[in-house]
């Protein structure tokens, strides 16, 4: 099957109109092939933004979706054009950097159908995978591991130094965090994206703010592996065993954790 | 009402300015540009000033300890001319942050600053 972004591109080419769903995950609306809006289950839309900021309750939301759209919202004065603008940019490129990398679900287009908040803003196809993959590498860039991106926030019981800067949403995510919710869960209960989310863990991370993933301990003890003459002869034998010099070989988290750390430490040194 | 397009054009209309652009400081995107020097590629310099931003509020929050930082705006003048950045607190994401690049020479800038606090509170109001 195709990915969900050559599908886009082809759209855009035939200057599709329409709306193009990837099974349960979201949905995606065009307009003469640009994107007018996006939307994923994963993150919050416009429609959660503005009732989560308290601008819009949600029986405004459903007058203002049945009957007149973008141009009734705005005209009620609960927010401005730029603040509407600046909201939906939002969203959409949020659920951009989520919905695109799915593609396991059978994509369905309908043609015709329209978002309520019209086609008063586009995005270009192009564009929004360029700015989604600009996203992921800034993510790597601060913390290449992916892995706290959905394990549960745990912040580290202590700092390892005497002080640390937090930045607004890393303070939110510190705050609320229960040790349960992921990102994601995070992001909704926050109201805030799920991309703004994922660059605070990552933050954190980084700044080794962050518990160390937990594993379900072994059920035998974790002693060093002692070394007998049968396992030595069995990997000289060409077994699979591990090296027979150097440290030993583990999977073991904190050591990973370890081991990022001074690869980002060492890459903000040169 | 101004939309975040009509907000650059006003903001180039501020005597001295060279280019200017709309950021998010969260995700380090150019929401806006309006004319790009030669040579200068908007994205990464949107990330690029972003990252500016943080490194600046960093620094403020260990230099005024007791302090939560809320920076109004931020102005860097080079040999080649002023870099004036506001920020802009929304409901939503954000800050959402003005930049403008002004002429060392042709520039006023206290009018600049003046235009620009009223440009972002007619964005946002």
């Amino acid at each position: 099957m195709a990915p969900l972004d050559t599908l886009l591109t082809g759209l855009a080419r035939e200057r599709s109109t329409g709306a193009l769903r990837v099974g349960r995950a979201g949905t995606v609306f065009l307009d003469e092939g640009r994107v007018t809006y996006m939307e994923c289950v994963q993150t919050p839309g416009v429609e959660r933004l503005l009732t989560a900021r308290g601008r819009a309750t949600e029986a405004t939301l459903r007058r203002v979706q049945a009957d007149g759209g973008c141009e009734r919202l705005l005209d009620e004065g609960v927010l401005t054009l730029g603040e509407l603008q600046y909201c939906v940019l939002g969203a959409v490129l949020d659920a951009a950097f989520f919905l695109l990398p799915v593609g396991g679900s059978r994509p369905k287009f309908r043609p015709g159908e329209r978002h309520w908040l019209g086609g008063r803003w586009y995005f270009e196809v192009s564009g929004l995978l360029r700015e989604c993959a600009r996203r992921r590498a800034q993510l790597a860039q601060i913390w290449p591991s992916a892995e706290v991106d959905t394990a549960p926030v745990r912040p580290a019981p202590w700092l390892a130094g005497q002080g640390v800067t937090l930045g607004k949403v890393e303070w939110e995510v510190v705050a609320r965090a229960d040790h349960e919710a992921t990102p994601l869960d995070l992001a909704r209960q926050l109201g805030r994206s799920g991309y703004s989310i994922l660059l605070a863990v990552r933050r954190l991370a980084a700044a080794g703010l962050l518990a160390p993933h937990e594993e379900p301990e072994p059920a035998e003890e974790p002693t060093l592996p002692r070394r007998t003459r049968q396992a030595v002869k069995a990997s000289a034998a060409g077994g699979t065993a591990g090296p027979l010099f150097g440290p030993a070989v583990t999977a073991d988290p904190t050591d990973l954790a370890l081991l990022l750390r001074l690869k980002k430490a060492l890459e903000e040194l040169a | 009402m101004l939309g975040l397009d009509d907000c650059l054009i006003e903001v180039m209309a501020i005597p001295g300015a060279l280019d200017a652009m709309l950021l998010d400081q969260t995700s380090g995107m150019a929401v806006a540009v309006s004319g790009s020097p030669q040579g200068v590629d908007a994205e990464r310099s949107a990330a690029a000033l972003t990252e500016t931003l943080r490194a600046t509020v960093d620094g403020l929050a260990r230099s005024c300890p007791g302090d939560t930082v809320r920076i109004d705006d931020m102005l860097v003048t080079t040999d080649q001319g002023h870099h004036l950045l506001r920020l802009m607190e929304t409901a939503f994401e954000g800050p959402l942050v003005i930049y403008v690049r002004l002429d060392l020479e042709r520039s006023n800038l206290a009018l600049a600053r003046y235009r620009l606090r009223a440009i972002s509170s007619s964005l946002l109001t």
